[in-house]
């Protein structure tokens, strides 16, 4: 009796130990995730002498104020780096290519559950087969065929493609096959309601949570792009936030404060909405990696 | 159930199918337009000779403009001959330096803003100048500095007087550079050179080779030359510099003494009894040069490689200072920077000299030895002012005077500075001149028919005369054949010192008759059907014509360009392998614990949330800071890891002077940043597995460590392989992060070759189509991007076999044997 009990306290004991083993390498690697990040935040409220002779993981209590601003004055007054024009071109280009995207996909996915064509099939495999196929390979080709319609020196090649998008098909495919019921679509119908206004009307709806899903992934592929733009944007009004991160880049002349409030700007609204999405994002990412 | 509706949905839906195509239709034409055939063409370019394509074939959409900037009339017509065409050739010398300004401009950049900054933080100058400074970095317009003629002398003088070291060195590294890139550009741009490759055979083959040991042996020389000759054969550790010369093999020439010895024959720079020394004509130097130049100069360290960085100031000058230093010894005794050398007399035998511009590695070794440090804003105030000068001064910029003097005092208006060309002003300096309307497209076209009859016309007349004189030719070579039957294979043994035999002889006498009666007269038939016209320099599309797999042939066959790309694949692919590897584990171990419900944590989703988080950051965001995080310094001022090394108590690190150290960086970055996502797809997978059979092996009595191996890990293979290939094709698109973490980074030896330690078969393809180059290799590139569409396809067709439904694969595959057997 009591040897079992003694047992039975040493097993507690040992998983109390082993847990507190877990939780050391789980809060390291959770610290070791953001330390970079606190660091650069941090690093935004010092002068560059602070930064470079100590290591400095707290704000600037002295003069935050005056100093964040005036490390942003000194960003601002650089011609290369203009945090705005960035903002605003990675806002344009993101949201016109998100939504592109997500209702071309959603349309591309609907025509392709609910409807019987011939040569569906193979229209299907073929997308599938296409989805891991890089976009970047074809860019000689893709610059090209831009500077021949005349679209360099535009978004437009950075907004347009957007709306084939397949692997935002497949999977926008895999949740309709297996949550939309055809007799809504059936009942719309006899209702004399038209085929593209029950898409819109009736089956867009149904399909939000997928929809969601593959937006705030479609959006972040489009706002921390950096290959294509970097090819296609040269003009510097044009330039996305990650290209105007880009040209901090570069040793000779260093303001560290500057710097690291230009890299924190940047980093800035994706935490803040990462904050507010995580929940969705890291979902969508287990849904991705399971076969449905 | 669900089958009785798909039926009923088919039945009655017949006349809605069409509808799908309508909604798949947007779909299949962006598709096809947007990424297909993009596709498509660039298989296209992949097999076309596009090695000569430039701006006018990446959009330089203004013709007209392009011409006018990059085709210089006056080198293929002369003036009369242009005023035969309607243009005036005072004019047209306007806009031809007009061009040669705004190249200047475009080089130099006068108006850098972040140099000038730094003159107007430059305490050593008045407030006065940096008043006007101001006004410059406001306006864009560099006149408020020239105009102003006290403030001007005031920069220059400063500048003249205040010494910085680093600036000196990164001076003339970027002299060094403007030399290479022009003897490379040089070799690319020249395509007869690289239709018969000289070979080291050939320059010890050729006749000037024998020639030139005669001379050596028999020739009068001065007593100075007789010194620089001992010298140089003391220096290739040789009796003589005949002894030397005749007991050369064929590899020997490969060697940088080799062309350290002929070049300094050829153009000494050596000073002997206070007199110059004459040259001894080298006859193959020309030869040796072209060679150096397409095997040599291009493979050992192609100086754009090492040097770029630290000219446009990306780099610091500590940053890979002891690769610097020894690229500049490699360049000096190759003699590349030759004409930096002094030899002086010192006891009746000639030394390099110590002093002059040798001082480069002198002062680099001084510099490194010293751990020297700059005053950043003087420094930057130097090199800004070294930029204006180079724009502004007369002596600098010859053309800029010239537009002055031919009345144009206000040129700068026109020029552009912040690095391209500004069309508007272009135009308008173009009317001024009157050449609008005169040299137009329709005019370019005109000049082009007019040159390519010219040229016709001269290739008819060579071409008459080869044919005629091919009974002389017969005759020589029959003379050749008579002369070599008329010697035994002893004299031929003696008379070539035993480099060839009787059927080299022969063969090479026929090469040289089939050459001038077949080769030579075929290349002229040639030029006379397609004569050249006047765009053949600086136009890729008339070069536009399909070469097969030369492209492909020439990445394995180059060798260079073989260590390249395959390096690149490399590169890649360990970069990758070595972030992968830690990352699936620690995903594996975390995946385990967070699904053990016998832990029971707390504030699990709070840490999921937090691990995945530098997977949605900007890459380039996170390399950016990572360099700042390693950077190297010598002094009090330090990066976080420098810092950390002091705490510790350890030496300082150049990490990005190492090649595995930037790697690592790069492989950690790509580690931190994704092992929470692969970490995420585990748990799911873990998650959905049937917890009953978790249950069952917990009665039967297994432990968790044998549940995790005899049951999660054989269920989640399948998740595990999907990760492994997702994450490889991931992985062979590497761009951001090593991209944006050093550009110029320390370069690692891979298949005998020098390449960069972090490019990746993306980067490759962007500076080979996009880099800063101004002749681009879309050809090549394009066969880069198919050998990499080929790989990725390859994984994909691994992956979707991978991932196939298996039942939907049997049901699939019994069909088919069903209705083979006629069910």
């Amino acid at each position: 009796m009591s040897a079992n009990d003694v047992k039975l306290r040493s097993k507690s004991g040992s998983i109390a130990a082993y847990s507190a083993l877990v939780y050391v390498v789980v809060i390291f690697f959770s610290i070791l995730a953001i330390i970079p990040f606190w660091y650069m935040f941090m690093n935004a409220t010092w002068d560059t002498f602070s930064i470079q002779t100590g290591i400095k993981l707290y704000p600037n209590f002295g003069n935050l104020i005056g100093q964040t601003k005036a490390n942003w004055d000194y960003l601002a007054n650089r011609s290369t780096f203009s945090f705005s024009t960035g903002f605003t071109n990675s806002l344009i280009i993101t949201l016109s290519s998100t939504a592109l995207t997500v209702y071309f996909s959603a349309l591309t996915a609907y025509g392709l559950s609910v409807y019987d064509f011939k040569g569906r099939k193979t229209i299907f495999t073929i997308i599938v087969g296409v989805m891991m196929v890089p976009t970047a390979v074809n860019i000689t080709g893709f610059y090209r065929l831009m500077n021949t319609l005349g679209l360099l020196g535009t978004r437009w090649p950075l907004i347009l493609p957007a709306i084939a998008a397949p692997s935002t098909v497949f999977f926008i495919k895999q949740y309709l096959d297996t949550s939309l019921s055809k007799e809504i679509i059936e009942a719309a119908r006899i209702d004399g309601c038209g085929e593209f206004r029950t898409f819109n009307s009736i089956c867009l709806p149904i399909m939000i949570p997928a929809l969601a899903t593959q937006g705030i992934f479609s959006f972040l592929g489009s706002w921390n792009n950096f290959f294509a733009p970097s090819i296609l944007l040269t003009k510097q009004e044009l330039k996305t936030l990650p290209l105007m991160v880009g040209m901090l880049y570069g040793d000779r002349y260093t303001d560290y404060g500057a710097i690291n409030i230009g890299l924190s700007a940047s980093v800035l609204p994706i935490m803040i909405a990462y904050a507010f999405l995580q929940r969705y994002i890291i979902q969508g990412v287990a849904a991705g990696g399971v076969k449905e | 159930m669900a089958r009785g509706t798909n039926n009923s949905a088919r039945h009655n839906g017949m006349s809605y199918t069409k509808f799908g195509y309508l909604f798949i239709a947007p779909f299949v034409v962006v598709y096809a337009l947007f990424s297909l055939y993009p596709l498509l063409t660039t298989f296209w370019y992949s097999g076309a000779n596009l090695s000569n394509a430039n701006s006018a074939f990446w959009g330089f959409g203004n013709k007209e403009a392009y011409y006018d900037r990059y085709l210089d009339l006056t080198a293929l017509f002369s003036d009369d001959e242009l005023a035969a065409h309607g243009i005036d050739a005072h004019a047209y010398n306007d806009l031809r330096n007009y061009f040669a300004c705004q190249t200047r401009a475009d080089q130099f950049k006068p108006t850098d803003v972040d140099g000038l900054t730094a003159i107007a933080n430059n305490p050593d100058i008045s407030e006065a100048t940096r008043a006007k400074i101001n006004q410059v970095i406001e306006t864009g317009d560099i006149s408020y500095i020239s105009t102003d003629a006290a403030a001007w002398e005031e920069l220059t003088t400063w500048s003249a007087n205040y010494y910085d070291l680093s600036v000196d060195i990164i001076g003339k590294l970027t002299s060094i550079n403007s030399t290479g890139v022009t003897l490379t550009t040089v070799e690319a741009s020249d395509d007869e050179s690289s239709e018969d490759a000289i070979t080291t055979a050939d320059i010890i083959a050729g006749d000037s080779y024998a020639g030139f040991l005669d001379t050596l042996q028999t020739g009068e020389f001065t007593e100075g030359q007789q010194v620089l000759m001992s010298y140089l054969a003391t220096y290739a550790g040789a009796d003589s510099l005949y002894d030397y010369f005749a007991n050369m093999q064929d590899t020997d020439v490969a060697t940088d003494t080799f062309y350290y010895v002929c070049s300094n024959l050829d153009a000494p720079n050596a000073i002997y009894d206070g007199e110059k020394i004459d040259a001894i004509a080298v006859p193959f130097i020309g030869d040796l040069n072209a060679y150096m130049t397409a095997n040599v100069w291009n493979t050992s360290i192609p100086p754009y490689l090492t040097f770029d960085g630290y000219i446009d100031g990306s780099r610091n000058l500590h940053d890979g200072e002891e690769q610097v230093y020894s690229n500049l010894e490699k360049l000096y005794s190759m003699g590349i920077i030759n004409s930096q050398v002094q030899l002086v007399e010192e006891n009746g035998t000639l030394v390099p000299s110590s002093d002059g511009k040798v001082n480069v590695l002198a002062n680099m070794r001084q510099f490194i030895d010293s751990q020297y440090q700059s005053d950043a804003v003087k420094a930057a105030s130097k090199m800004q002012i070294a930029a204006m000068n180079n724009y502004l001064n007369d002596s600098a910029n010859s053309a800029r005077k010239s537009l002055i003097s031919a009345g144009y005092t206000d040129i700068d208006s026109y020029i552009s500075f912040n690095g391209e060309m500004d069309f508007d002003k272009y135009a308008s300096f173009k009317s001024r001149i009157g050449l609008a309307g005169v040299l137009t497209m329709d005019k370019y076209n005109e000049l082009d028919a007019a040159k390519k009859a010219k040229n016709a016309e001269k290739a008819q007349a060579k071409l008459d005369e080869k044919v005629s004189k091919y009974n002389d030719y017969l005759e020589q070579y029959n003379n050749e054949i008579a002369r070599i039957n008329g010697m035994t294979d002893d004299d031929i043994a003696v008379r070539y010192s035993g480099k060839f035999t009787r059927a080299d002889l022969i063969r090479m006498a026929e090469e040289s008759f089939s050459y001038n009666t077949v080769t030579a007269v075929d290349n002229l038939r040639n030029q006379v059907n397609h004569p050249s016209g006047i765009f053949g320099s600086v136009d890729a599309s008339s070069k536009y014509i399909l070469v097969g797999f030369t492209n492909f042939s020439s990445i394995f066959t180059d060798n260079h360009r073989f260590a390249v790309v395959a390096g690149a694949f490399v590169t890649t692919f360990v970069m990758w392998i070595i972030g992968f590897a830690p990352q699936i584990g620690l995903a594996l171990l975390l995946s385990a614990w967070f699904t053990d419900t016998k832990l029971k944590l707390k504030g699990l989703s709070a840490m999921k949330a937090l691990m995945y988080l530098p997977n949605v950051i900007t890459a380039a965001t996170i390399a950016i800071f990572f360099r700042r995080l390693f950077q190297y310094s010598t002094g009090s001022a330090a990066s976080a890891a420098q810092l950390f090394l002091d705490a510790i108590g350890a030496p300082r690190y150049n990490f990005f002077d190492s090649a595995w150290a930037t790697r690592l960086i790069v492989c950690f970055i790509n580690f931190w940043m994704w092992y929470g996502n692969t970490m995420i797809v585990l748990i799911a997978g873990i998650t959905s597995i049937s917890e009953s059979l978790y249950e069952s092996a917990q009665l039967d009595g297994a432990n968790s460590f044998q549940t995790y191996t005899k049951i999660t890990m054989p269920l989640l293979r399948p998740i595990l392989l999907y990760s492994f290939v997702t994450s490889m094709i991931g992985g062979l698109q590497m761009y951001d992060i090593p991209y944006n973490l050093n550009m110029n980074p320390a370069l690692i030896k891979f298949n005998g070759q020098r390449i960069r330690s972090i490019q990746t078969v993306l980067m490759y393809i962007n500076e080979l189509a996009f880099g800063r180059a101004v002749v681009k290799q879309i050809g090549t590139a394009s066969a880069v991007s198919v050998v990499l569409f080929i790989v990725t396809t390859a994984l994909s067709i691994i992956i979707f076999y991978l991932m196939r439904d298996k039942d939907a694969a049997a049901a699939a595959k019994a069909k088919k044997l069903a209705r083979k057997a006629g069910v």
